[in-house]
């Protein structure tokens, strides 16, 4: 019991850990993509280059809203469903 | 120094193909002759045992271990050990050792009636460390010649695969996004204290006149 204590704290340490890398890394993606979209629209002359900052900002609230943000939450979910799937196929089947 | 890179290389590579080799499961052929255990005294060889039964005392001197004797389909023999990962490395989660081992009893067979089994395991046999491969399931086939495809062994590769893949765009990420502009920064202040020196410098000789305008015709013009 203590081990799978252990195991269940240290994996959660290491899972939030990857959490974090993973969404840092998602969002700065989507920006890097609004902000080459901002700068697409402008040179079309679609968006007002004033209107720059307004136009990432908005997408960056799309993004916090979006699902795509809430499945990064998977991180959590799927290590221990395949944890007890392998318990239970190396032992009980 | 071309030669110290390569050898690192290779020798990073080659620890990682051993990790890898041992870690993973690998799939054998074999017909159970026997079945023992043994007390073992762990020495140099301790890392190359596993834990004891979960929920049992861990940190012991020594302990009673299960041992899987087999015949291999080329008439070699192989010893399995069979303890418990419990929920240590490596991952197997392995709880069911003495049910493995009565399952193992089971399928004892004969030479002249043999009953061929698949045994999972992971580890390696060596005779001079004496360490076992780890055997972690066993199940009975029809003929000695039945194929086995590793799909476990490429889905946790390709996972591992991506992981990295992952981790280096992740770096690639940071760099172009957080390091590139902060060196771009120091690099246009850094151009302009050197601009500025350079103007100083030439508004200094411009304002020189006299005798320090003929010293500086000693000099020689300013490296760039």
């Amino acid at each position: 019991m203590l081990g799978a204590i252990r195991l269940g704290v240290f994996g959660l340490v290491a899972l939030t850990i990857l959490y974090f890398l993973i969404s840092l890394y998602s969002r700065s993606v989507r920006r890097e993509k609004l902000e080459n979209e901002a700068a697409e629209q402008i040179a079309q002359g679609t968006l007002d280059a004033a209107a720059r900052d307004a136009y990432i900002e908005d997408g960056m609230q799309d993004y916090e809203n979006s699902l795509r943000r809430k499945l990064i939450l998977g991180v959590f979910v799927v290590p221990v469903v395949v944890v007890i799937i392998l318990i239970y196929v190396t032992n009980f089947m | 120094m071309r030669y110290v890179k390569g050898t690192l290389i290779a020798l990073i590579a080659l620890l990682a193909i051993a990790f890898f080799h041992y870690t993973l499961p690998q799939r054998d052929v074999v017909r159970i002759s026997d079945t023992y255990e043994k007390r073992i005294d762990f020495g140099e060889n301790s890392i190359f045992w596993s834990s004891p039964d979960t929920g049992n005392a861990t940190g012991t001197v020594n302990r009673d271990i299960f041992f899987i004797q087999t015949i291999q389909t080329n008439g070699k023999p192989m010893v399995y050990r069979n303890e418990d990962t419990g929920w240590g490395w490596p991952p197997y989660f392995k709880l069911d050792t003495s049910n493995l081992q009565t399952e193992a009893a089971d399928l004892k067979s004969s030479a002249e009636a043999p009953k061929w089994v698949v045994i999972k395991h992971y580890g390696w046999r060596n005779e001079f460390l004496s360490i076992y491969p780890n055997a972690v399931g066993v199940r009975q086939v029809d003929s000695p010649d039945v194929s086995l495809f590793p799909w476990m062994n490429i889905v946790i590769l390709t996972l591992i695969g991506l992981v990295l893949l992952f981790l280096y765009r992740l770096w690639a990420q940071f760099r172009q996004r957080a390091i590139d502009p902060l060196l771009e920064d120091a690099g246009e202040a850094w151009d302009a204290v050197d601009e500025r020196a350079d103007q100083a410098r030439d508004a200094a000789k411009a304002k020189a006149t006299g005798f320090r305008a003929w010293l500086n015709t000693w000099k020689g013009t300013p490296r760039k």
